[in-house]
């Protein structure tokens, strides 16, 4: 059986042969690790140009924009730090052979994920009161409102992108052809998600 | 990979909730000037985004050469970002 053939052969194989650079890290985990980089670096070219917009603007926030909502974020933060808890335990049970436990931790994720994009969906738009747009913060009007739609708007696409992976794994996990190694590949993404959105809350919510 | 156990996650999880309230509390602490609010709110996300890395992504359990591969590019923006701040400091200079 190929190294590859290997690799993808069930959910009882997660080793790779141990290389003298990368260890045991499969070529799927290096892959994901530098997909990450970049991905990292499209965010931090986000943020450094709100950096330099807002550290350049003699108004950041003009007369009649709202104020972001901290306490509310700080409850979506909160969130997204539950789900990171819940992968991580998601795949030490995969890693562990308990296969209905994982699907649990797996679908709680997903679930804390679907939550996140509602918390936003009530931030942009309102869904039990109202949302920014109605309150004049809107694309384009200015600085303040371009750049805190479009950062936190590519996070978002990366939640639901993160949903999605969550629930083809946790459906292949469930028909028994996905492996631990894939589990932790998700895990690898949706950390990383949770990662970045520890950035944004700060430097877009929490800095004066 | 090594596998670490539950109580580490449940532990890096709590760090990370109480983290959070620290500096959603900052925020609101009367009397403190933007320099410092802003130095120690920046040090308190690198701080929990780096536990996150470490110990949910299991980074601190991988080979020197992955983790130099994951550091060294994500230190380029941040150096940008010391070079901007500096800059503007020593351009608004009385």
């Amino acid at each position: 059986m190929s190294a590859f053939a290997a690799e993808h052969a069930g959910p009882t194989t997660t080793s790779w042969p141990r290389d003298a650079q990368f260890g045991t890290a499969s070529s799927g985990k290096i892959g994901m690790w530098i997909f990450l980089v970049s991905d990292a670096l499209s965010f931090a070219g986000l943020l450094l140009a709100y950096g330099i917009l807002r550290g350049g603007a003699t108004v950041w926030r003009h007369a009649g924009e709202p104020a972001l909502g901290v306490n509310f974020t700080a409850g979506l933060t909160f969130l997204l730090i539950c789900s990171s808890v819940t992968m991580v335990l998601g795949y030490a049970a995969a890693l562990d052979g308990r296969r209905r436990e994982a699907a649990t931790w797996l679908a709680l994720t997903a679930l804390g994920g679907v939550l996140f994009l509602c918390g936003q969906y009530q931030e942009y738009f309102g869904i039990w009161s109202a949302g920014l747009t109605k309150e004049g913060l809107v694309l384009g009007g200015s600085a303040y409102a371009s750049t805190f739609y479009v950062i936190t708007s590519f996070h978002g696409a990366h939640v639901f992108s993160g949903v999605v992976f969550i629930l083809v794994t946790l459906v292949r996990w469930l028909r028994g052809s996905a492996s631990a190694a894939q589990v932790e590949l998700l895990g690898l993404f949706w950390h990383f998600v949770d990662l970045i959105w520890i950035l944004v809350f700060t430097f877009v919510y929490l800095l004066p | 990979m090594a596998h670490a156990s539950r109580r580490l996650y449940i532990g890096i999880f709590v760090a990370l909730a109480v983290l959070t309230v620290l500096e959603v509390g900052l925020i609101y602490l009367p009397g403190i000037a933007r320099g410092p609010m802003v130095t120690a709110l920046v040090g308190v996300a690198i701080v929990k985004a780096s536990l996150v890395g470490l110990f949910f992504m299991h980074l601190r359990d991988e080979t020197r050469a992955l983790k130099l591969t994951v550091a060294v590019p994500l230190m380029t923006p941040g150096l940008y970002a010391v070079v901007l701040v500096a800059e503007a400091g020593w351009r608004l200079l009385p």
